[in-house]
């Protein structure tokens, strides 16, 4: 009795509760040793060797290598291509997320609404995201090519004056980038928001219709605002998918014409492998992870105001 | 969703759909045209007669499954862990792994370049299985531990009571009420070790030893650049692949939506 009264007082005073009465339970750090050994240890490890080098010129191979103190960091705030990279990964997720979503909710919204084919529709969809983009990348460079088969569509559809080499040229090289990654992930997003929709509450539409709304009203005022949990889920994702962006510049079109593809990641990877400026891409590397964990934890503190639960 | 009743609505949504979705067959289409481009059936009996071309599979395969054995055994212990048992400093593990939901893999090129030299590892598929599970720890666990925390209180308290350790409340009650969420944590811990690209670009020097994603490049060399059989081994690496989710759909599907479920 005076156990348990002793433990309300103890948790109503908001202290940890510990109850004496129950046996001592052993600690279950050791279940989670493993996954901090394997995560924690072996990223932090390199976050922690990757800020070392970042102060350091070298080369990578060289023995000892001059330390610099700051001098890879100030650089890079005065390199035009860092603030080109920027700037494409901004447009990029920009871009990207607005027609995935546009088009992951027509596409939602359109399965469920008991049309013939739907499960080859949905395949189809859904096959670019289980295919390796580096599989995909030698296809796209043929399909946007100046004789490749986008002209050739363009062409037959009757707009051929449009024809123009895609990808060899700076004005629409990062276009083709982001049509890529479109093309890849539009899967992924109609899976998450059918999987929504499905969750809405079938009533609330009916009285809608009772009410005289038509298709479109209803999509505005009752199933879009019912999928913000999933829409902030998928912000999260291609923000954090921007900026680790790879495989698709770096075999398409190599960050080129003329760095028009440029992204971190490859920037990162021309600095370190190709051109051995090792520290250089250290140094964009720490401040790419700083930009990274900055925009999750601003997108969680957003997310968390607008649907107001912790 | 919508309401189509009329005939003529319903041939405009069936219209709207099937014009939507050619762009996205569009580009597998231009793969397999390509690939018979020329020699056609020829090109796919070069490819095949490419000594080790099937070494590329093989090699995917062990990296995959090694990636997948690790990250199931590391994440179910730590999802139960976190989500059950009693650990001092428990929120702040748990952010620290989160935290590693942003790493770019592309930071962890030079350390890991040197250290895996270091240790001889360079050249392995641990230098490949490694940090791939290190990357997707965190995201598997943070599912995991959400769907564990849903398991009633009661029914491990009851194991407990009839004196069961955690041990065997991990083994009875945990492996197999985790099932579903095990498939998703299979699937997407499949495609991205599957699809990986620069890891073994990077850590994988020695030709016997690469991955299929790795195909196209070689095949650059291999065939001085003949586009029309560097498609037909993109079609025959993508094939797996098209053939596993066609099998596992469902699976596919529900392992990746059950990311964005909070």
């Amino acid at each position: 009795m005076t156990v348990s009264a002793q433990e309300r007082l103890t948790r109503a005073a908001g202290y940890p509760s510990r109850p004496r009465g129950r046996r001592l339970q052993a600690s279950g750090l050791p279940w989670i040793l493993p996954a901090l050994v394997l995560g924690v240890g072996l990223i932090y490890y390199c976050i922690g060797y990757t800020v070392y080098i970042s102060t350091l010129n070298w080369d990578g191979a060289s023995p000892d290598p001059l330390s610099v103190g700051f001098r890879n960091y100030s650089n890079i705030f005065s390199d035009p291509v860092f603030w080109k990279s920027i700037e494409h990964t901004v447009a990029f997720f920009v871009t990207t997320f607005v027609l995935q979503t546009a088009l992951g909710v027509v596409f939602a919204v359109i399965m469920h609404s008991r049309i013939r084919l739907a499960v080859v529709y949905k395949v189809i969809i859904f096959v670019p995201v289980v295919l390796a983009p580096a599989i995909m990348a030698p296809v796209f460079r043929q399909v946007y090519a100046a004789n490749g088969q986008f002209n050739w569509v363009l062409s037959h559809l009757g707009l051929g004056f449009l024809a123009q080499p895609w990808i060899g040229q700076t004005s629409t090289s990062l276009a083709v980038i982001i049509a890529i990654t479109i093309w890849q992930w539009t899967g992924l997003t109609f899976v998450l928001y059918y999987a929504a929709m499905s969750q809405i509450d079938q009533s609330l539409l009916e009285a809608a219709r009772i009410d005289g709304a038509g298709n479109i009203r209803v999509l505005w005022s009752i199933i879009w605002p019912n999928l913000r949990g999933t829409t902030l889920s998928l912000a999260i994702l291609s923000a954090i998918g921007a900026l680790k962006t790879f495989d698709v510049p770096w075999l398409v079109t190599v960050a080129g014409p003329s760095n028009s593809t440029q992204f971190l990641g490859t920037y990162i990877y021309q600095m370190t492998i190709q051109l051995a400026h090792v520290g250089y891409g250290a140094a964009l590397s720490i401040i790419l992870l700083v930009i990274a964990l900055v925009m999750a934890i601003i997108l969680q503190v957003a997310a968390r105001e607008r649907t107001g639960r912790p | 969703m919508f309401e189509v009743r009329k005939w003529w609505s319903k041939g405009l949504l069936q219209l709207i759909a099937t014009l939507l979705v050619l762009p996205y067959l569009f580009p597998l289409i231009a793969m397999v045209q390509g690939s018979f481009a020329g020699d056609g059936w020829g090109n796919y009996r070069d490819v095949l007669q490419v000594p080790g071309f099937f070494r590329f599979f093989v090699n995917s395969a062990i990296i995959a499954a090694g990636v997948i054995v690790l990250v199931y055994a590391v994440t179910m212990l730590a999802a139960y862990g976190f989500a059950k048992l009693r650990i001092r400093f428990r929120e702040i593990y748990f952010w620290m792994l989160l935290a590693c939901l942003t790493l770019p893999e592309v930071v962890l090129l030079t350390p890991l370049f040197t250290t895996t030299q270091a240790v001889g590892l360079f050249n392995t598929y641990w230098a490949v299985i490694l940090p791939l599970a290190a990357l997707q720890v965190p995201f598997a666990v943070l599912l995991t531990r959400n769907f564990i925390h849903g398991l009633p209180d009661e029914m491990f308290e009851a194991a407990r009571v009839d004196g069961a350790s955690s041990f065997r409340g991990f083994i009875h009650l945990v492996i197999p009420l985790t099932r579903p969420i095990a498939a998703a944590v299979l699937i997407f811990t499949l495609i991205g070790a599957w699809n990986d690209y620069l890891m073994p670009l990077v850590f994988l020097q020695s030709q016997d030893m690469q991955t299929i994603t790795l195909v196209p490049r070689f095949f650059v060399g291999e065939f001085s650049n003949d586009q029309t059989k560097i498609l037909a081994s993109a079609v025959l690496t993508a094939l797996p692949e098209i053939g596993a989710y066609l099998c596992l759909q469902r699976l596919f599907e529900r392992g990746l939506s059950a990311g964005a479920i909070k």
